[in-house]
């Protein structure tokens, strides 16, 4: 399955691109080699939140080639204190590289709704799905 | 791209340890450069990471530090200006007994504020060390209470590097307050005579002795009975700290205060 290639509605951002699946679960991808600052996270929490009707809904991230993360991204990212129109989120991480950049994510910015790290797109969709409403 | 942990270039390794003794020294000023997506990238990152929380949280730790300070000051400020203003008052009161009322009450803040004002100078703000407070707190209650030509000396034998936190400064300093000022106001007919202080610790209690060779309590004086405010004071307080009071009257009067570690 590869539900992760971004279509051509998709919005196209500096670092991600960003689209709302058949699905009902909204997928960003991250550029190959992207610098993630707070400006880059800001700009796709937006992207994100223009998907929103009147449900929250899940969001699958694909950050297997992002470079790094700054900390304010990491902290703008976990959705504490903002309003987000995200329920849950799964993070795809494969190379060491993003398997560091997400264990720190999880582990010291412990996100507000429910999140998990995944190495493939299958088992992430699969949970990601109970949180469709 | 190289993603094999054995693929490892010497220049790369020497190059994170130096952004490692670095963050040693906190100087988050260096990280590592990342060239691709292989193993010494990822360690790098996570070591640029470790840096940025590192950075985060000695930062916060000084704020907090410096807002501990300023509490200090304030609450050492707040008490001098309540003890400027008893001494203000007592330029109006011709009363010795309503006098000496406001001098108790001034010194007992005074000796308050001291722990406060030791407190922000420490270095590490929670502790400070009690032989210097013992001393200064004497000092200024002898300044407060002695005539002018009075002759009292103070002995201290104070074991060095004593360090109390504020819970066990507050109580201590205003039982040596207390004890210290009956000495010096009802002891030495004379105006001449000595105060002993010493102070040391064992593996179980701190032991506190204050000794005056003045005249010693009045004939027939029950401690319990007759005690003023500050000899309750000394009870209590020192039940604060789970301490025990026992005094002597041989030659003088002897205070000796077991508190527990």
């Amino acid at each position: 399955m590869n539900t992760l290639t971004p279509p051509e509605n998709a919005i196209e951002l500096s670092v991600f691109y960003t689209w709302m699946g058949g699905d009902g679960i909204c997928r960003t991808k991250a550029k190959p080699f992207a610098e993630i600052t707070l400006k880059e996270a800001k700009e796709n929490s937006i992207a994100v939140s223009s998907f929103f009707t009147n449900k929250k809904f899940p969001l699958l991230i694909d950050s297997t080639e992002i470079k790094s993360m700054a900390r304010d991204a990491r902290q703008h990212f976990s959705t504490n204190g903002r309003d987000t129109k995200i329920n849950s989120f799964a993070v795809i991480v494969k190379s060491p590289l993003s398997r560091v950049i997400g264990n720190f994510f999880m582990g010291l910015n412990k996100p507000k709704v429910p999140a998990r790290l995944f190495d493939n797109e299958e088992d992430a969709i699969e949970w990601l799905k109970q949180y469709l409403q | 791209m190289p993603n094999n942990i054995n693929d490892t270039n010497p220049e790369r390794v020497k190059e994170i340890l130096d952004v490692i003794m670095s963050f040693a020294r906190l100087d988050f000023t260096k990280k590592t450069t990342l060239v691709g997506d292989d193993y010494m990238d990822a360690i790098g990152t996570g070591v640029n990471m470790l840096g940025e929380e590192l950075e985060s949280s000695t930062i916060s730790l000084k704020e907090k530090e410096q807002l501990l300070k300023e509490i200090h000051h304030r609450v050492k400020n707040n008490l001098q200006i309540v003890s400027s203003l008893l001494n203000l008052q007592t330029e109006n009161i011709v009363d010795k007994r309503y006098l000496d009322l406001i001098i108790e009450s001034r010194n007992r803040i005074n000796s308050m504020a001291l722990v406060h004002e030791m407190l922000y100078s420490s270095k590490d703000l929670s502790k400070i060390e009690i032989s210097e407070y013992i001393q200064r707190l004497s000092t200024g209650i002898q300044q407060s209470l002695s005539k002018i030509d009075s002759n009292i000396k103070f002995n201290f034998n104070i074991q060095p590097n004593l360090y109390f936190d504020i819970d066990y400064m507050i109580p201590i300093g205003l039982i040596l307050n207390e004890i210290i000022s009956n000495s010096l106001k009802y002891a030495f007919n004379g105006d001449a005579g000595s105060i002993t202080i010493e102070l040391n610790s064992n593996d179980i209690n701190y032991n506190l002795s204050v000794k005056d060779d003045g005249i010693g309590f009045k004939e027939n004086f029950d401690v319990k009975k007759d005690s003023n405010l500050g000899m309750q004071l000394i009870y209590m307080l020192s039940e604060q700290v789970d301490g025990k009071v026992e005094i002597e009257k041989n030659k003088g009067v002897s205070y000796l205060i077991t508190i527990p570690k």
